[in-house]
């Protein structure tokens, strides 16, 4: 008797607690809204900024400077600090690689020494592009998303804007003074040549520079004015421990025999930094 | 009195001092550090404990977690590769440096930097091959990861390391790192670390003291 009571108690709550729940899902609801795209922001965000096609191939490979200086303007603009934090003032700062005769000017930043001074002016001709390529705004990395960079793209390295191996390399590599048979490093045995890179390369390798990031004609001269402007680029300020591959360009009465150490190199420079007339070739 | 100056040997200084080219220090212990890319889940907390230890605004990352991800369905991947200064046996940043404000620590091989020296001319943040130094808009100097040295000197573990809740990151003596047989939970069994991943510059430019397990994905031939 009390089981039945027990059980008809209990269908009876449950019962109510259905009435009140259908009762309660017929009141009144919270309107629907339905998601609306924001409205565009009436000035550029940053992330517009990061993802403009100006920074993506293919895009970025016909950019010329006016265009991305138009926002980066500090790369120029921009100056060293007059004195460290700790008061060491830039004037007075010269290190062992700015004592050469071709070093001239104070203290200025890397993008202007490789834009914006003298120097840089007469031998070089570089474009933002000659080194700039791409990159991942997200996370510095290739295949960072489903829509980002292939993992195939080398035109940067992970956390790097710039591939420094195809780009930074080319100037600031070792000497390779073993494939030159030369007897050492050049700075040790420079003397023995008289200081002059033309007594050899009058002759040898005599097709050079001809490349649209570089001004040939001015660098053939630097080098007869004296080697230091040579070795300037040509393991002078080495910052890197291997040395650059350079494309061996045939040049007059070049021996037919290619030594072992050249055979796997190219034998004209990247497709995108030739001449026009080299291009046509 | 002073001595008269001998022009001469003026000269032959001067000469010396054209010639002097960068001789790296070959340390008395190299600290590197391994990451297990597969294991690591991508958390950031290493980043941020080494912001917060730093005193990092928003912008510069002495190190960074990439996300890399890829392939098609069924075929699909993702990995993390983490890296902060990777403390080279040969750093670029060093010799470009005007003010002698980096150096490497004969000890152990940590490439320190005293930021108070730096004029702020970027030029170690273009020759790193790894995006170590950072640049800091608001002070107008580069800073960069010491491997919290002065946690070192007490005998602890760097911030991002003792961060690491999964414990795939770790440091060691790189050349033990790198042959496997130092003791760390970032190695898993029988897991061999290498010194490249894909994307990652080629470690032959500065020989970077750093490893990875890396994902199958991320491998690089021969290295």
């Amino acid at each position: 008797m009390k089981q039945a009571l027990a059980a008809a108690i209990l269908v009876l709550a449950v019962a109510i607690g259905f009435i009140l729940w259908i009762a309660a899902s017929m009141g009144p609801h919270a309107e629907f809204v339905p998601y609306v795209e924001p409205p565009p922001p009436s000035e550029k965000s940053y992330l517009q900024a990061a993802y403009n096609p100006l920074h993506f191939r293919p895009a970025i490979e016909t950019a010329d400077d006016a265009q991305c200086l138009a926002c980066h303007r500090e790369v120029l603009d921009d100056k060293v600090r007059t004195a460290s934090p700790a008061g060491m003032r830039a004037g007075l700062m010269r290190v062992w690689y700015q004592q050469t005769p071709t070093y001239e000017g104070e203290q200025d930043t890397f993008h202007r020494r490789h834009l914006a001074t003298p120097l840089a002016k007469q031998l070089m001709n570089l474009q933002c592009n000659a080194c700039h390529l791409g990159h991942d705004p997200r996370e510095e990395a290739q295949g960072a998303a489903a829509d980002s960079i292939s993992q195939a793209d080398t035109a940067f390295t992970l956390r790097k804007q710039v591939n420094p191996e195809t780009t930074c390399l080319k100037c600031h590599g070792q000497f390779p003074w073993q494939l030159m048979g030369l007897p050492g490093p050049w700075e040790e045995h420079k003397a023995a040549f008289g200081n002059n890179c033309q007594a050899c390369h009058a002759a040898i390798r005599t097709k050079r520079h001809e490349v649209s990031y570089l001004n040939a004609a001015a660098i053939e001269q630097a080098g007869k004015d004296g080697a230091d402007a040579c070795y300037g680029c040509h393991g002078g300020r080495a910052w890197y421990r291997i040395a650059y591959p350079y494309a061996r360009t045939p040049w007059p009465d070049m021996p037919a025999e290619v030594p072992e150490w050249a055979k796997q190199r190219p034998t004209q420079s990247e497709v995108r930094f030739l001449r026009p007339q080299e291009g046509k070739r | 009195m002073a001595k008269k100056l001998d022009k001469a040997e003026v000269r032959k200084a001067l000469e010396r001092k054209v010639t002097q080219t960068y001789r790296p220090l070959v340390p008395k212990t190299q600290l590197g550090f391994v990451h297990h890319n597969v294991d690591c889940i991508g958390c950031r907390a290493c980043e941020i404990a080494c912001k917060d230890k730093n005193g990092l605004l928003p912008g510069p990352r002495f190190r960074r977690v990439m996300y890399i991800e890829g392939g098609s369905f069924p075929d699909v991947y993702a990995y993390k590769v983490n890296m902060s200064c990777n403390h080279c046996a040969e750093p670029a940043c060093l010799p470009t440096c005007p003010s002698g404000a980096i150096w490497k620590r004969a000890d152990n091989g940590v490439v320190d930097i005293d930021s108070t020296l730096c004029i702020g001319c970027r030029r170690c943040e273009a020759a790193c091959p790894y995006g170590a130094p950072q640049w800091d808009p608001q002070e107008r100097i580069v800073k960069k990861c010491n491997m919290c040295i002065d946690e070192l000197e007490a005998g602890r573990k760097p911030y991002c390391v003792m961060a690491c809740m999964m414990r795939v990151l770790d440091i060691g003596p790189i050349e033990q790192l790198a042959a496997g047989t130092w003791k760390t939970t970032a190695l898993g069994p029988g897991e061999k670390p290498v010194r490249q991943v894909k994307n990652m510059a080629n470690p032959e430019l500065t020989r970077p003291s750093i490893v990875f397990v890396p994902h199958s994905k991320g491998r690089v031939e021969n290295k």
